[in-house]
């Protein structure tokens, strides 16, 4: 799971007011180089919910994004390495995804989160 | 499995004995759940007379059908994905064809192709730079051929779920193949829980993925839910014919036969294309439009049970296990309900309002 997908997730038990952003329990992370694209990522830019992104990528071992960004950063081929780099190449292999409000954790096994949820969550 | 004693509805799974799967009576949008013995059949659940403790056993039974249906078409698709993509490849839907045109078997891969190309430009999707999708959900995602395919044609990110885990893991192993590995992603959840927040999506994708819902109502409220403002829904799905003015359900040689099919391929439910039209209204969806397509998708079902048919075909089947090979078995019931225009290949699709 990339973080681009977990910027997507959200826990959606039943009576949770708020499930995003999923913690991350980081058991195995892999980075995988993914070609750099300038353009997607802009676009992607505008989409990402920020702080989340940040905080993800700390659990995942990065340290690089900065905490407040805006749009004129896009302009720097720096920054839009650490971006692609955060977004695209950081890759949870095993591990899970909390709830940040119940605490139940969705396994991540092989790269693939279980979303589902049981019977009384719903 | 046993057969519910009024109304000879298969019961999915052992643990049921009272109950059959929650069907929907073809006039209205409520679940009817009708049990052996308990209560007539075509009564609405409101009007039921029943206590709290019978009531709680319906409802828990009810949630206990959901997950072994969810169980039953997880198992399916484990099961049978890899011998549909090494026959048909990673699309697992209908193909698109001109009516009467002489279709070879190396069509079908383009027709299917095709199938993607032609519901995109119903639902008006623009690939202009500026308001093409630029997330898109693949709700019941398959081996994600229409996540792939998608994800490319309109340089996006395309999210893709399945009950299926064996899917989730294909789909993501065809990506990194392809080089989509920074586009697409595939998650094991359910499509009636989606795990997305409110309204991200631009493109809203349900390729024949909606017969599998038990609950069409809440299936067709989270595609609306995950919908950005302005986005575009797009449901692709088998249903049955309409019903007439005067007519309160369809005849019992009619549900007979799709009660057949269901039992084959874990469809809980059938609706008509006016059902889903009026659900979509009922959610305040713009630009609902409709067809359908079941013309154009006449050489399908005789061309899978030719591919089933060969040598390759039957050694693999016997190879896979007994799900599939129900479901290859139930393949002629399909081109008959089609024949008898009972069954329906429908699109419909619609926006969900800007604001």
């Amino acid at each position: 799971m990339r973080l681009l997908t977990h910027n997507m997730l959200s826990s959606n038990i039943k009576g949770v007011t708020n499930g995003f952003p999923l913690r991350i329990e980081a058991e195995k992370v892999v980075e995988k180089t993914v070609d750099f694209n300038a353009d997607f990522l802009k676009n992607m830019f505008a989409k990402v919910e920020w702080n989340a992104l940040v905080e993800a990528s700390k659990t995942m071992g990065y340290f690089e994004l900065p905490d407040n960004v805006e749009s004129s950063m896009l302009e720097s081929d720096e920054f839009l390495q650490k971006f692609h780099h955060a977004l695209l190449e950081l890759h949870l292999e095993e591990g899970a995804l909390i709830c940040p409000e119940t605490g139940r954790k969705f396994p991540v096994s092989k790269g693939i989160p279980n979303m589902l949820l049981h019977e009384d969550e719903v | 499995m046993g057969s519910c004693a009024e109304c000879s509805t298969w019961v999915y799974g052992g643990q049921l004995t009272n109950g059959c799967p929650p069907v929907y009576t073809s006039s209205s949008h409520i679940v009817v759940l009708k049990f052996a013995g308990l209560v007539g059949h075509n009564r609405k659940i409101s009007s039921l007379k029943i206590g709290g403790r019978r009531r709680r056993r319906m409802i828990v039974n009810a949630a206990a059908a959901t997950e072994k249906l969810q169980n039953g078409i997880a198992e399916l698709y484990d099961e049978s994905s890899g011998i549909w993509e090494d026959i048909w490849g990673d699309h697992m839907h209908h193909g698109f064809y001109d009516p009467g045109s002489d279709v070879s078997e190396s069509d079908h891969r383009l027709a299917q192709i095709r199938m993607i190309e032609e519901s995109l430009r119903f639902a008006s999707v623009s690939d202009n730079s500026l308001q093409k999708p630029r997330k898109i959900v693949d709700v019941g995602c398959g081996i994600g051929g229409s996540s792939r395919y998608l994800a490319r044609k309109y340089e996006a990110e395309c999210l893709g779920i399945t009950l299926s885990p064996v899917q989730a893991q294909r789909a993501q192993a065809l990506a990194a193949a392809q080089g989509l590995v920074g586009k697409v992603s595939f998650q094991v959840a359910d499509a009636l829980n989606q795990p997305f927040p409110d309204g991200k999506f631009d493109l809203v994708w349900s390729m024949e993925s909606g017969e599998h819902m038990p609950d069409k109502a809440k299936f067709v409220n989270e595609l609306a839910r995950v919908a950005a403002p302005g986005g575009t829904i797009i449901i692709i799905t088998w249903c049955h014919r309409d019903l007439s003015p005067s007519e309160e359900s369809l005849t019992p040689q009619e549900t007979a036969l799709l009660n057949k099919i269901c039992d084959a391929y874990y469809l809980p439910a059938w609706f008509s294309i006016a059902d889903y039209i009026k659900l979509l209204q009922s959610l305040s969806l713009e630009d609902i439009k409709a067809a359908d397509w079941s013309e154009f998708v006449a050489p399908f079902w005789p061309a899978v049970i030719r591919s089933a048919l060969t040598w390759r075909g039957i050694t693999s089947l016997l190879r896979s296990g007994w799900k599939t090979m129900k479901g290859a078995l139930a393949m002629p019931l399909m081109v008959e309900g089609y024949k008898k225009g009972l069954i329906k290949f429908a699109i419909i699709t619609c926006r969900k309002p800007a604001s």
